[in-house]
């Protein structure tokens, strides 16, 4: 069973989601919950047998698809995507446990279950072109969840995100396509195989333009800045569910495709776009971070420092060392978890109030005592306090780009202000103060369904803070692994010098055939 | 021996975690008393650490697990007790432990009893990690949770307005510096390759000036924040909004004393760039006057002490910079002793006086208070620097080293802060205590402390009056570690001169003090007479129009900018050019579905139309792949 855990853990949800449709609609939480279970546990199975001194691929799995162009169904997992697929598994789980009142529950927990596979079938893909199909197919159920269950002005919100995201996708194909061509090219032969790309060294030119190329795709479903403007949009018009998906796993996916892609395909363009990236990294980060001050909007608030610390993840990426790569990815898992809380608690307090807008409320520490005990400490950890999760990607990442640019980190650095500036005073206004409302007086606590979200959250925020460990060493084993590769492959001396040499063995034979 | 160690860190943690558990649940005393005893647990603990360094001279070192390994990065949860450490961890746990007794009477009518303990036994562990860890990245997090901790503390009443905002205000001044703090880690980690103190210490004297230079200035910007100097003091004065042992923990003894232990901590880099060293002395003696001139005026009691606080931070600073780094540890362990004092006093003084703060509104409190006046009354007598209490030994020993180092401007600015300093502590004592019963004219009816609550004090009180003799031993043990410079001052004659000038400039702004406040006449001023309306009065009260400025031309701006990065740059131009480029498309779409109207003669005239672009279109292809090489001898004829 171990051999196709992979397949299992993408197909399982969906095959599980097509029977869901003859499930009897009050059975139907339970149904989810059990079947979100069932891949959760195996998602931690699969950390279990994930050997964590190997940087290389594992899991893998391979069948045939059109062998005459070169695609297959490949799929494979290292400490890369490891933990996105687990916080994947997780959120699923915890999202379907949670769901509140929902009109049409049994559809949502089918759409939920349909998603699940697309993000796990993006996070295990090793084959570009099964890549590119699960990472469109990410955007239907997205649509749906949107459209069907979103706000006042869910269609547009839905058809932005869809047509947006799917524009740049375009883009990516394209790219995908050259990539494809140049391999042919280089060997004779079709392959749309990452782990075979890896191998081709592309002189620098063909490199920055595919690179472009990619980036336009990844970019805006980061989303970068000034790409970001489908974001608030779904996030404000989006039911708790789908933001906190789209928060936690969704937007991984462009940051992941960069680490996956970008980097080691294209190490001297990726040394050749550092410091413009750097910059749209910084821009995204401060801005951002001052346009969710001026929200009137909780969950705009909290959308947009979503955004905000998308850059930090950015700049760690393209620190190109391993403290810096190391840092982002473990961000990506960290972010996943606090801003998943976040839009949580927003999407409790909405439940209650069906208002998301700050001045509404006021006092509420009075009246929910839990509930803000828990929101202070997501407000710390996005904050970046030390020992709570998002620190240490933070600190990392940071640390990482110090290398490349002392002045950049500095202008990055004021993450750590800005960042504190709009989540305090959205906590003061909310929580802080006499109780203006009277509708506010009596809001009942947090309740069991809801702990049952939050708890655990709250759990991995301190733990994975003060014990980053068993993530971190698995996390570092799989970039230095990268690392290397660029640095092997690396072409200019720019990059080469950006690049460190680790001095450890690769798959060598890459390295060799390529030449 | 590591027994004790961890005794002493996690026993403020056992105690914090405890008083959370009643965290919902109403009032009980339970709360407050289990995190004191811990805390006195803790205390022991290090006295018996103290007495270990002191007697074997050895230092501890544990390393209890990663925290943080990537790349060739390292950082443990490492702890070390040495001669600097000790003396920090019995400052705090001996006045945090004075502090919880304190609060179990004093917080005894709040609602919120044991979320207070929570928080300060929590601040507690923050301090003790701070202090007691072996690297860079753990004094960071130790900075971080002290932060935090002064957040929810100032914050406490969080119904009020002014302590959120006040809460807000320093948690992100702090962070403001703590940039500054985090600029100088990755500093040290990319140019020694460690964060661990003691390697990277060791690597520094090998790296260029330059790059040392930026390290200690972005280092001290991280204690300029905590430490609240110049300009990013504000949060200070304001912090007072907290419950008043709050202000006696954090904001007297321990928490804003950090940036003094960093710099001494780091005293390897500072003594090898001493330009920065001279840049760290000038401004703390220019905030030892500055904030002494504001506490002249101001007529909020607690406000005063925390000038006061202020003004004493900027003499330790002094010290350092000039390298007299066990001076500067001396006086911080000195002050915390009789500024935590002079707090619980004026906290005993709040409550019989039903929260008033203003001194002018006091008056004769002495003589239902003897207990609180005598403390305070002595308190004030070693802030002062009066023979033979504590402060004469430690603040003197400052003003000469300024001599002793030929910085006569900072120690003639260090004498005259002297004076100021008597004065304004006196000022205070005198309205408070002495002259005419002014709160009667309010209907207060003071009383005077739990006794629990003075008997807590006491140790305070003792401290401040005889840490003075514990100068020498201090000195032969911590000097183990920091420089091991002696001051004295060349001639007998010129040190009993400046000794005992030093002590009447004192003794006559003492006096100045009692007599211009102990009069009938003080009236509670009203904003009338021709003192209030000078100039100079103005801009003290106003704080020299430092916070004013902030909130004008920064916190404003930043707000405006940002609605206008909003609702302008992000609605009005980033997403508008999006919506535009759709709205291309969909417009084209919508103005060209006329050609399709199904009438058959519109469809062929277009048909027509069509037929003749694409015909021309041939023509001209055709034409141009003809005549390909003319038009190439063609154009390059033209230069193109």
């Amino acid at each position: 069973m171990l051999d196709h855990i992979l397949s299992i853990l993408i197909f399982f949800p969906a095959l599980a989601g097509m029977l869901g449709f003859v499930v009897n609609k009050d059975s139907m939480r339970s149904y989810g919950i059990a079947v979100a279970a069932i891949e959760f546990f195996l998602a931690l199975w699969l950390w279990f047998a994930f050997d964590s001194n190997v940087s290389g691929m594992q899991f893998m799995e391979q069948i045939a698809l059109v062998p005459t162009f070169g695609i297959n169904y490949i799929v494979g997992v290292d400490g890369i995507s490891l933990f996105i697929i687990i916080l994947a598994a997780f959120f699923t789980m915890i999202g379907i446990a949670s769901l509140g009142e929902t009109k049409d529950v049994k559809n949502m927990i089918i759409t939920l279950l349909f998603l699940q596979m697309t993000m796990v079938g993006v996070f295990a893909a090793l084959d570009a072109i099964v890549f590119y199909i699960f990472w469109e197919l990410s955007l239907v159920p997205m649509l749906y969840i949107i459209g069907a269950w979103g706000g006042p002005l869910r269609i547009y919100a839905s058809v932005k995100f869809f047509l947006y995201t799917f524009a740049g996708s375009l883009v990516m194909l394209v790219g995908i396509l050259f990539m494809a061509y140049f391999y042919y090219q280089a060997t004779g032969q079709w392959s749309f195989s990452i782990l075979e790309w890896y191998r081709l060294i592309l002189p620098e030119s063909f490199q920055i333009w595919l690179f472009l190329a990619f980036f336009v795709g990844f970019a805006i479903k980061v989303p970068m800045f000034p790409f970001h403007t489908w974001l608030p949009y779904a996030h404000g018009q989006a039911p708790t569910i789908g933001s906190v998906i789209l928060a936690a796993i969704l937007l991984k996916m462009g940051t992941y495709a960069f680490i996956r892609f970008s980097l080691p395909l294209f190490p001297d363009a990726s040394v050749y776009f550092m410091f413009p990236i750097a910059v749209l990294a910084i821009i995204m980060i401060i801005y951002t971070a001052m346009v969710a001050y001026a929200q009137k909007d909780i969950k705009q608030v909290v959308a947009y420092s979503s955004v905000s610390h998308m850059g930090v993840i950015i700049l760690g990426t393209f620190a190109l060392n391993v403290e810096g790569i190391t840092g982002s990815v473990f961000l990506m898992i960290a972010h996943g978890v606090v801003s998943g809380a976040l839009f949580f608690l927003v999407g409790v307090i909405y439940d209650r109030r069906h208002t998301k807008l700050m001045s509404e409320f006021g006092g509420l520490a009075s009246v929910m005592p839990r509930y803000a005990t828990i929101f202070g400490l997501m407000l710390m950890a996005s904050v970046g306090l030390p020992l709570t999760i998002n620190f240490v990607g933070e600190f990392l990442s940071l640390l990482g780009f110090y290398k490349q640019s002392h002045i950049l980190t500095l202008l990055a650095g004021i993450a750590i202000i800005v960042g504190a500036i709009y989540m305090l005073a959205a906590y003061k206004k909310m929580f802080f103060g006499e109780i203006t409302k009277e509708e506010n007086r009596n809001l009942p606590d947090v309740n069991r369904r809801e702990l049952f979200a939050l708890i655990p959250l709250a759990i991995i925020t301190v733990w994975l803070g003060i014990y980053p460990k068993p993530v971190l060493g698995t996390i570092n084993t799989s970039v230095e692994g990268v690392v290397q590769l660029m640095h092997e492959k690396a072409i200019s001396e720019e990059a080469k010098k950006r690049i460190p040499s680790l001095d450890i063995l690769i798959n060598k034979t890459s390295a060799k055939e390529a030449q | 021996m590591e027994l004790f160690l961890y005794t002493a860190l996690f026993s403020p943690l056992v105690g914090s975690l405890f008083a959370a558990l009643f965290g919902a649940s109403p009032k009980s005393k339970i709360a407050g008393i289990v995190p004191s005893i811990l805390l006195g647990v803790s205390f022991l603990s290090s006295l018996v650490l103290l007495i270990l360094v002191m007697m074997t001279g050895h230092t501890i070192h544990v390393e209890m697990m990663t925290w943080m390994a990537t790349g060739d990065l390292y950082i443990p949860f490492g702890f070390v007790v040495d001669q600097v450490s000790v003396t920090m961890m019995i400052v705090v746990t001996l006045v945090s432990t004075v502090v919880h007794v304190y609060a179990i009477g004093y917080m005894d009518h709040d609602k919120g009893f044991n979320r207070f303990f929570a928080w300060l036994s929590a601040f507690v562990f923050s301090m003790m990690v701070l202090v007691m860890s072996d690297n860079f990245a753990g004094l960071f997090i130790g900075w971080e949770g002290v932060g935090l901790c002064s957040w929810g503390l100032i914050g406490f009443w969080y119904k009020k307005e002014s302590a959120t905002w006040a809460a807000n205000e320093a948690f992100i001044m702090n962070r403001i510096a703590d940039l500054g703090m985090l600029i100088g880690i990755f500093l040290i980690y990319w140019n020694t390759g460690t964060l661990q103190y003691e390697e990277a210490f060791a690597a520094m004297p090998s790296l260029d000036t330059a790059v040392l230079t930026w390290m200690g200035i972005f280092l001290f910007i991280g204690a300029m924040g905590k430490s609240a100097q110049f300009p990013l003091h504000t949060w200070l004065a304001d912090a007072m909004e907290g419950p008043t042992p709050v202000s006696a923990l954090i904001h007297a003894a321990t928490m804003v004393t950090a940036g003094v232990y960093l710099v001494v901590r780091a005293n390897p880099l500072y003594d090898l760039i001493p330009n920065v060293g001279l840049f760290i002395a000038s401004l703390g003696a220019f905030v030892a006057l500055f904030a002494a001139s504001m506490a002249l005026v101001n007529r909020d009691m607690k406000r005063v002490i925390a000038y006061s606080t202020l003004s004493q931070l900027g003499y330790m600073f002094a010290a350092a910079g000039l390298g007299a780094y066990w001076v500067a540890l001396f006086h911080l362990m000195a002050h915390a002793f009789f500024k935590a004092l002079l707090f619980l006093g004026a906290g005993n003084v709040m409550h019989a006086m039903h929260d008033e703060l203003d001194p002018f509104k006091m008056g004769g409190l002495g003589k239902v208070m003897k207990g609180t006046f005598i403390m305070m009354t002595l308190a004030s007598v070693a802030l002062a620097g009066i023979f033979p209490l504590a402060g004469f030994f430690s603040k003197d020993l400052i003003l000469e080293v300024a001599f002793i180092e030929h910085h006569f401007i900072i120690y003639a600015v260090l004498l005259l802060t002297a004076g100021l300093t008597a004065f304004y502590s006196f000022r205070l004592v005198a309205l408070i205590f002495h002259g005419e019963d002014r709160y009667k004219h309010f209907g207060i009816d003071p009383h005077e402390a739990y006794r629990f609550m003075l008997v807590a004090m006491s140790p305070l009180l003792l401290l401040a009056v005889i840490a003075g003799a514990f100068k020498m031993g201090y000195f032969n043990m911590v000097t183990e570690l920091l420089p091991a410079t002696e001051y004295h001052v060349h001639s007998a004659t010129t040190y009993w001169i400046m000794t005992i000038g030093t002590q009447l400039f004192v003794i006559a702004a003492i006096a100045y003090a009692y007599k211009k406040y102990t009069s009938k006449d003080i009236k509670v001023p009203d904003g009338t007479s021709k003192m209030e309306n000078s100039f100079g009065y103005k801009l003290l009260i106003n704080q020299y129009y430092i916070p004013h400025f902030y909130e004008n031309y920064i916190v404003k701006a930043y707000r405006e900018l940002s609605e206008v990065f909003w609702t302008k740059v992000d609605q009005k131009v980033v997403d508008a050019t999006v919506d535009g480029i759709a709205n291309i498309f969909y417009q084209t779409g919508e103005k060209t579905r006329d050609m399709q109207s199904g009438n058959l003669s519109t469809m062929l005239k277009w048909m027509v139309a069509g037929m003749v672009v694409l015909l021309s279109l041939a023509v001209v292809f055709g034409l141009a792949a003809r005549h390909s090489g003319e038009i190439k001898t063609f154009l390059s004829g033209l230069g193109v």
